[in-house]
């Protein structure tokens, strides 16, 4: 059956192997660049006692690469849309199920065999991609300390072999629910989406209970590097908060932390547009503080293996649903 | 009828199968024994396709039993070694050569005669090393053919195999077959909606109309049982009391009549004739046209 599938899908993999190999090529030469011209930039502002700057000063990479790498986010959704969509679909559409079928394979085998070398191929091509998107964002991540910003999340670590994996189940459950390929296609574009977008929006910031600073707005601290922040805002004397999600109306942006100007004491409104150096003071006089809500960057590889196994347990809730819907309806 | 010396390679009982609302086959017992090729014949959706993949395990029966090769069609690799299905589509790989699905089916199938493919299309003419799709409706016939008696199965289940061919090659595909089972330990079942097709071949009948199985059995000896009467157009009752009547057509001057007989006419106002096996079909189908209820709701039927 192994041999039946390699015949059937080869030139999808060499297909996929000459643009994994292209994509290989292009981030070695440019992640080799930008390895060495972070490094030579920080040697030079070692000497300077600069670095602290550095993220200000120091742009990495080319604009396009950096577009093209940005742009391996839609990758596990094209990997479900291309290899799981038709993978069992385009059998019942053509009516080749009828001629598989009554070879002396069973269908569970037949099943089984396809399915897993989709997702071994799913799970190696998505793995391939992030390994080389994330030894390439290395120095970028030194640097800017945004491995939580979804941007960097979703295409970097372990969480878009997850992802693979779930689009290609997605793709073969809606292609054995339906039996039709454009329309399995469709749909899986639709729901990975939809799932990735809630995901990440709505569930990730949820993952571990989110750890809180409270700072005094005179001597405030850096935020923790690399860190997420979730929320912040402000606390009253009478430990009220002010989060950034209540109120309405424009915010104030005071140490990092967004601030509806309703929201401050009435005497020190008046200082808002007279800088820091007095408005502080006098919040801080009247026992306003200021907190963040926000998840260590600690915490990094722990939220990457939720959301992987997240991802991967509903591909498996839609292989079941495939097994099912294979073995026990009529060809 | 069920009891048979042969060993019965098809045996059902009451076997059915409903899509929603709708009735495909009905009620069907049917027996085929050992070494025959049973001609399966009816009329467009009268449920021949069904009962076909009924047999291979394609679909399953929502009612009845059925055993094939005395097992019940299963997900089991030995059944389905044993088991040549072609569908009527003719299901290939469009994009494959026909090389290509001669190395499928070596790697599927337990006892793969790849020689006996490569012989036949050769012998017709038929490029093996062409994708399928650019074959003609014939030739993708002829390879899939080929490519189902390759299995070695010891049950063939043909479904409108010959309709793609030409007049020769039905000829010459029909001869293959009756050779393959000569040679012994294979049955054939192959539907047709054309009796001349399969006459010259079969030995043995089933007859399905309006879902329901009509007739089922050695074709010498159904014959042999049914007769054509004509005479006048008289009270036929006595007729109909002794013996079963299928099939009449009145007209002012004459009675036609097609009965199954029990025992020997003895009416001398009746000319008794033999009965032609196309005649036979048609008798029991112009039976069928009786009610039109069943036979709509099973056209639609064959489509699931």
């Amino acid at each position: 059956m192994t041999w039946v599938v390699w015949r059937q899908h080869r030139n999808q993999a060499y297909l996929a192997a000459a643009a994994l190999a292209a994509f290989a090529i292009v981030l070695l030469i440019t992640g080799t660049q930008m390895a060495s011209q972070y490094q030579s930039a920080l040697a030079s502002c070692t000497v300077s006692h600069r670095c602290s700057n550095l993220a200000n000063t120091l742009t990495l990479g080319s604009p396009a690469v950096t577009l093209l790498v940005t742009l391996t986010v839609v990758v596990p959704c094209l990997l479900g849309v291309f290899w799981g969509g038709p993978l069992v679909a385009r059998e019942f559409e053509t009516g080749t199920t009828q001629f598989a079928w009554v070879q002396s394979t069973t269908r569970g085998r037949w099943l089984t065999v396809k399915v897993g070398w989709a997702l071994l191929a799913a799970a190696a091509w998505g793995g391939a991609v992030s390994v080389l998107v994330t030894w390439w964002s290395g120095p970028e991540n030194a640097l800017q300390h945004q491995i939580f910003q979804p941007s960097q999340f979703d295409i970097q670590g372990i969480v878009p072999i997850g992802y693979a994996v779930f689009a290609v189940a997605l793709g073969i459950a809606t292609g054995a629910l339906l039996r039709r390929t454009l329309p399995a296609m469709a749909i899986t574009v639709g729901v990975f989406t939809l799932l990735r977008l809630v995901v990440g929006q709505d569930f990730r910031s949820h993952y571990m209970t989110a750890l809180t600073r409270t700072f005094s707005f005179v001597h405030a601290p850096p935020l923790p590097a690399g860190a997420w922040v979730v929320a912040g805002g402000m606390v009253g004397p009478g430990g009220q908060t002010f989060s950034s999600q209540t109120g309405s109306g424009a915010h104030l942006n005071i140490e990092g932390v967004p601030v509806n100007p309703a929201n401050l004491p009435a005497a020190c409104r008046a200082l808002v547009f007279q800088g820091p150096q007095k408005l502080f003071p006098c919040m801080n006089a009247r026992g306003y503080h200021g907190f963040i809500t926000y998840q260590p960057v600690g915490r990094y590889w722990v939220f990457q293996g939720i959301e992987t196994g997240i991802f991967v347990l509903m591909a498996a809730a839609l292989l079941a649903v495939t097994a099912i819907v294979v073995l026990r309806r009529d060809a | 009828m069920m009891a048979s010396s042969d060993p019965a390679v098809i045996q059902t009982r009451g076997l059915s199968k409903h899509y929603r609302n709708v009735t495909a086959l009905s009620d069907a017992t049917v027996t085929v024994p050992e070494g025959r090729i049973s001609a399966l014949i009816g009329p467009n959706g009268a449920g021949k396709t069904t009962l076909l993949r009924l047999l291979a395990g394609l679909a399953r029966p929502t009612g009845g039993e059925v055993a094939v090769l005395s097992s019940r069609p299963a997900q089991d690799p030995a059944f389905l070694a044993d088991i040549g299905f072609l569908a009527q589509e003719i299901p290939l790989y469009r994009r494959f050569t026909a090389e290509d699905h001669i190395g499928i089916g070596a790697h599927l199938n337990p006892r793969w005669d790849a020689g006996s493919v490569r012989k036949r299309l050769e012998s017709l003419g038929i490029p093996l090393d062409q994708k399928v799709g650019t074959l003609s409706g014939g030739q993708r016939a002829q390879l899939a053919l080929a490519l189902t008696l390759a299995k070695r199965p010891r049950l063939l289940l043909l479904d409108e195999p010959v309709a793609a061919l030409d007049p020769l090659a039905r000829r010459q595909f029909l001869a293959h077959l009756a050779e393959a089972v000569a040679d012994g330990g294979l049955t054939v079942v192959l539907s047709s909606h054309l009796v001349a097709d399969l006459e010259r071949t079969c030995d043995h009948l089933i007859l399905l109309a309006a879902s329901r199985v009509q007739l089922c059995g050695d074709i010498d000896t159904l014959l042999a049982e049914h007769q054509i009467l004509v005479g006048p157009v008289k009270d036929t009752t006595a007729i109909e009391r002794d013996h079963t009547l299928v099939h009449a057509v009145r007209t002012a001057r004459q009675a036609t009549l097609m009965i199954r007989r029990n025992g020997p006419v003895i009416d001398p106002a009746f000319q008794a004739a033999d009965v032609s096996l196309e005649e036979l079909v048609l008798g029991y189908m112009g039976q069928q046209t009786t009610t039109p209820a069943h036979a709509h709701l099973s056209m639609i039927g064959e489509d699931q």
